[in-house]
């Protein structure tokens, strides 16, 4: 894209009077190529056509019709039903059975609630029931499920990559550990992730107890720089909770509090609560960011500020010295209005405010944070620290990596994780790594770690095994197993118990754990509700070493190009690498799916002359990547952000797919964009399913307000009448873009994945998508997110286009789809306004393997070939409790039914239920005044509707 | 100078005529194929592992369904007996019966017996049998007289039109809930049947033109 094309549209959008929505910036600055594409309704078509010829298409037809009324004359082929020998005590066959349970992500426990039919885990949701958690669930969590079933985890130990049996395993531990009692343990060195379990912390504290000479290292792809910060601040260690649902005004310094990650699930929860709160009148639900790179946390916020990474500790300064706790560096115009903003907000909410700062920056930063919300009185309402719950600390990486090169370390024993790979390139792990004399690894996947130890142990998934683990207030939640392993694999308790000839069973060991607080009943209590109660740590007592000087490093002026590297949303530090459900999921701000992207700011891309998809290397330093550009609205000038996770070694899944950004990971220096000349694909569903121009998003200026009121409009047809009557309603002032419900969906609904190229013809199968708009101009838009699943229109020009009926009304209101009966027209799908309709191109399930089938839901049914899809309300739910009411002899309760994208938001954005009676939750977020259709001018009724964007986070301004 | 022999007139004669009876014919026999009972198997027996009488188990002996079929009243599925159900009788009676002997080997080695599906529906219907049950429809009005059935066999063409039939026209079907799963009824005539089923329709509330729409069964 030209600069001079870009000006002008920058120009256009200026002077646009109303508002403005686009999607992206080719769109913003080609409205007529952007026209062209809407007028194709299946730009996949277009590629698919070429190369084809008459004589050819016409062969291909006759065959097709052959070969198709042939496959509908088979016999159902005869089926043999192998009932069970002795029927497991409860196990009603055809009936769902609940487990509270826990998965972990770097240390942090996430409670959940499983769903297993006939003993396999089909669906996770969130445990509502432990306190660190309200309900909905995080990308990751849904997609931990397909993680469990990855046909490529190890299944079988291997021994100089050969696969070798477990009694090997044990005979080689066992001479290990009479070699570590002679000599007390020296040489051997333990490394693990960040540790959350308090069984596992028992373990290795034993396992330093019993080889006093051996040493425990910790390490975490992600740096955080916040735990040094709280100890030399407290003078203690200690763990920093805070909570968003009690703070008014948030201020947030690069701080990606909502986005991905451990801490979401605890984050979204209490935003959403504080943001209700607001929208009922009680308190403000402010959030004010300054930030490199758009997150969706920043794009949440009403006031963002894009500011270098660079600049995040002069802009503190500024908002602590409006606060009169500290000097201020000299600040730009922009950054003073914004500093006296956030100041005003902090100080007017204080006490119900909170300032933070993004873990990686230096622990001076951190510090000034806490003081301001020391004074502000924040600490111990907004802003907690409580006491860590273990004596015994790890030792850094660093440390390790010298070791290794010194020749120091005998025996490494990775557990879990994979350092190899997800290491930064100036830690020089890999190459220490490989002077070790005996390396062990334990982990999921034979990854690059896996590959290049003496030993690789395969590791039990989190829904396979006994553990324990904190949630994010501390409070413990006890991991139960779902299924039993079906691989030859061990838990991590197991391996360190095995090593230390512990012969307790996993059970035993987490058991003994809480064995002095918990009698047997009280145990049992804690199994059902998936935590156990009373063990959050106490708050901390100490007061803090008050200090008046912050030795802040005073930033100089900047010059060139800034890298900024974050975990990435859809495959963290890479550990998701191997989950399609995961690779698949359009990244929140930039659509992407299947790989990274060197992120650059449009002011950048028209300076360089960079268009997306433009191969560049990006130097710093001695070391450098090669990837392809994607321009992102909203960055600051200057930065360059690159995502970590891709670029694996291994893998059928993650090979190859993205380029890896751990050798630039802790680079601060100056950093160069080379144009390579070369292109690159990128798979975006950033245009995909796009409908004519509408205001699909809208704002309010506050809560208080409501929309202008729609002029009735003239319908030949009676508006349906039933009861129940289902509708949804979704609140995009409570979304924030984070796609669980997304994959909630894909986990209940049994979709498919199709790979990148499928992708990038816009064959995608997601039920839901979010659609992400921007308003303004492209330095720093606002943006929106959309969830748009089907609208269950009453009046549905889907259903008047399809030749065989098989899109249908139900009486209570649901647009059906009946794949028996559908031939694949796709008619439905070009009639359909908000383009929700999927079609499968391809049969994407038959070749699945074995446990891959095992994953699906059974109450759905696994769509083949040629057949159209869409969002169903999860109609298996509603019949489930329909069938259930009705043995009851009573009508369906509201919140009974919950749709798999609902249950999975963690804000509670999704509302669904009957909007025939006025008192359910539905009904009266439709009542609400900011209650609005999507293309209203489609006059299509749609059961879905929207709630308007609230663009202030307080009514009394 | 003539192309066609004479003869060719015949020939095309004919073939007008097979293609007559093709066009009318293919139709008809596909027609009857559908219905034929090798198409829906009605009356057509599996051969099975164990050669279990149901007209001896039910008929002589008077075991109730819910015996073995434990979870008909409230899970989708009516759920086939576990090797411990057929133990509890056969560990004390017939315990050296040649014909039980693949019972006795699979409560020996854990592996289950595998029957061979009588009752079969298509992987896109979702046919829930407790509410059925609840409604009052007797397990005799999709499933036969079972005390009929030294090996059991399928009595209806479980097919979409056997299902709307009833879906449409409920009545007949809906008779006491207390004897769902008595095998022959109680000799009611059609209309005492429909009667009841009448009355069952007006306290219960079902509504038969909402019975048939697409999503109660296919999702």
């Amino acid at each position: 894209m030209s600069e001079g094309a870009l000006n002008d549209a920058l120009v256009a959008v200026r002077s646009a009077k109303g508002r403005r929505y686009w999607r992206s910036l080719d769109e913003l600055v080609d409205r007529a190529d952007f026209r062209h594409r809407l007028k194709e309704e299946f730009p996949a078509l277009a590629r698919a056509a070429s190369g084809l010829n008459r004589r050819d298409l016409l062969k291909c037809l006759g065959g097709t019709i052959a070969l198709a009324g042939l496959d509908g004359c088979e016999r159902a082929p005869d089926e043999e039903a192998l009932p069970y020998v002795v029927q497991p005590e409860g196990e009603v066959p055809g009936e769902a059975r609940h487990y509270a349970s826990a998965l972990e992500l770097d240390g942090v426990a996430q409670p959940i609630v499983g769903e297993t039919r006939a003993a396999r885990p089909i669906k996770l949701e969130g445990n509502a029931a432990h306190p660190s958690c309200s309900g909905g669930s995080t990308p990751f969590m849904q997609a931990a499920l397909l993680e469990l079933y990855d046909p490529d985890r190890s299944g079988a130990p291997l021994y100089m990559g050969r696969p070798t049996e477990w009694a090997r395993v044990d005979r080689e531990l066992a001479q290990l550990r009479m070699r570590l009692d002679t000599t007390g343990g020296e040489g051997f060195r333990l490394l693990t992730g960040p540790v959350g379990s308090p069984t596992l912390l028992g373990q290795i504290e034993a396992l330093v107890g019993r080889w006093p000479q051996a040493r425990w290292h910790s390490w975490s792809p992600v740096t955080d720089r916040r735990a040094e910060a709280i100890e030399s601040w407290l003078g203690m260690p200690a763990k920093r909770v805070i909570h968003l649902a009690d703070a008014e005004a948030v201020v947030a310094l690069d701080d990606d509090l909502l986005g991905a990650g451990p801490e979401q699930l605890w984050h979204a929860n209490g935003w959403g609560e504080r943001r209700r709160a607001y929208q009922a009148g009680e308190g403000a639900a402010l959030l004010l960011v300054a930030e490199p790179s758009p997150t969706i946390t920043g794009v949440t916020a009403g006031d963002r500020l894009p500011v270098a990474e660079a600049r995040i500790g002069a802009l503190l300064s500024g908002v602590a010295a409006r606060l009169e706790i500290t000097r201020s560096f000299p600040l730009n115009a922009e950054e003073e209005a914004w500093a006296d903003r956030a100041a005003e907000k902090l100080r007017n909410h204080a006490g119900r405010s909170l300032v933070s700062v993004g873990a990686h920056h230096a622990p001076e930063l951190h510090k000034l944070a806490f003081a301001i919300n020391e004074k502000l009185g924040n600490l111990g309402k907004t802003e907690r620290f409580l006491q860590p719950a273990d004596a015994l600390r790890p030792e850094p990486l660093q440390a390790l990596v010298e070791e290794m090169r010194a020749g120091e370390v005998a025996t490494l024993f990775v557990l879990g994780g994979n350092p190899v790979y997800a290491t930064a390139g100036c830690t020089g792990f890999a190459e220490a790594f490989a002077r070790v004399p005996l390396r062990f690894h334990a982990g999921l996947h034979a990854d690059e770690t896996g590959s290049r130890s003496h030993w690789h142990l395969p590791l039990a998934h989190h829904l396979e095994c006994w553990s324990d683990g904190r949630g994010m207030e501390g409070t413990v939640a006890v991991t139960q197993p779902l299924v039993r392993p079906w691989l030859a694999v061990r838990s991590r308790h197991r391996l360190l118990a095995d090593l230390m000839e512990d012969r307790r069973s996993d059970r035993e060991l987490v058991r003994a754990t809480w064995s002095d607080q918990h009698d047997d009943t009280a145990w049992e209590q804690a199994l059902l509700v998936g935590h156990i109660p009373k063990t959050a740590p106490a708050p901390v007592a100490s007061t803090p070493t008050t200090s008046t000087s912050f030795a802040l490093s005073a930033s100089e002026p900047e010059r060139g190009l800034r890298l900024a590297v974050r975990p990435d949303p859809s495959v963290w530090d890479g550990s998701f690498a191997s989950n399609p459900w995961l690779q698949e999921l359009p990244k929140p701000l930039t659509k992407l799916t299947w790989g990274n992207a060197v992120h650059v700011s449009p002011a950048l891309a028209a300076e360089r002359g960079l268009a997306n998809g433009d191969l560049v290397r990006v130097r710093a330093g001695i070391r450098s990547i090669t990837g392809p550009i994607w321009v992102l609205p909203g960055q600051e000038a200057d930065t360059v952000l690159v995502h970590l996770g891709y670029g694996r070694e291994l893998g059928r899944v993650s090979q190859g797919v993205g380029f890896n950004a751990y050798p630039l990971l802790g680079e601060k220096g100056e950093v160069f964009l080379d144009v390579l000349g070369g292109r690159e694909e990128l798979a975006t569903t950033q245009h995909h399913f796009e409908m004519e121009e509408d205001e699909y998003v809208r704002f309010v200026e506050t809560a208080a307000k409501a929309l202008p009121p729609e002029p009735p409009k003239a319908n030949f047809y009676p508006p349906l009448k039933s009861e129940p009557a289902w509708g949804m309603a979704i609140d995009l002032d409570l979304c924030i873009g984070c796609n669980a419900c997304i994959t909630g969906c894909v986990a209940e609904n049994n979709i498919p994945m199709v790979g990148k190229e499928e992708v990038a013809k816009g064959r995608e199968m997601h039920w839901l998508r979010v659609d992400r708009y921007y308003e303004g101009s492209p330095e720093n838009p606002t943006h929106a997110f959309q969830p748009v699943p089907c609208m269950h229109c009453e009046d549905a020009p889907c259903e008047m286009g399809c030749p065989v009926n098989a899109a249908v009304h139900s009486p209570d209101g649901l647009n059906l789809q009946v794949y028996n009966r559908c031939i694949g027209t796709r008619t439905c799908s070009s009639y359909c306004p908000y383009k929700v309709r999927r079609f499968n191109w391809f049969d994407y399930t038959g070749e699945d393997a074995p446990e891959m089938k095992a994953v699906r839901n059974p109450e759905v049914t696994v769509r083949s070939r040629g057949v159209m899809e869409k969002c169903t309300y999860c109609i298996q739910r509603i019949s489930k409790a329909r069938i259930e009411a009705k043995k009851e002899n009573r009508p369906i309760r509201d919140g009974e039914v919950q749709t798999a994208c609902q249950s999975a938001c963690p804000t509670q954005a999704i509302v669904f239920g009957d909007q025939s009676d006025l008192d359910t939750a539905v009904s009266r977020r439709k009542a609400s005044g900011r209650d609005y259709d999507l293309l209203p001018e489609a006059n299509t009724r749609p059961r879905t509707t929207y709630q308007a964007r609230i663009r202030k986070g307080e009514t009394s301004e | 100078m003539q192309i066609f022999p004479p003869a060719a007139d015949t020939a095309v004669r004919f073939a007008v005529l097979v293609l007559v009876i093709a066009m009318v014919g293919l139709p008809l026999g596909a027609w009857e194929y559908l219905q034929s009972t090798y198409e829906t198997q009605v009356g057509w027996v599996q051969d099975q592992p164990v050669p279990f009488s149901h007209a001896h188990h039910v008929g002589d002996d008077g075991i109730d369904c819910r015996y073995c079929h434990t979870s008909v009243e409230t899970s989708a599925r009516a759920n086939l007996p576990p090797t411990h159900v057929c133990m509890t009788c056969h560990s004390q009676i017939w315990t050296g019966a040649p014909v039980l002997e693949p019972v006795r080997l699979s409560m020996a080695t854990g592996e289950p017996i595998r029957w061979r599906r009588v009752a079969q529906l298509p992987d896109y219907v979702y046919f829930n049998h407790s509410i059925h049950i609840d409604r009052g429809v007797a397990c005799r009005e999709c499933h036969g007289d079972v005390t009929d059935m030294p090996l059991m066999r399928r009595a209806k063409p479980f097919t979409m039109q056997f299902c709307l039939d009833c879906h449409r026209d409920p009545a007949p079907a809906l008779g006491p809930r207390e004897l769902v799963t008595h095998p022959q009824g109680l000799g009611w005539t059609e209309a005492q049947k429909r009667a009841h089923g009448e009355r069952v329709m007006r306290k219960l509330g079902i509504k038969p033109d909402e019975l048939d729409n697409c999503g109660v069964c296919h999702r």
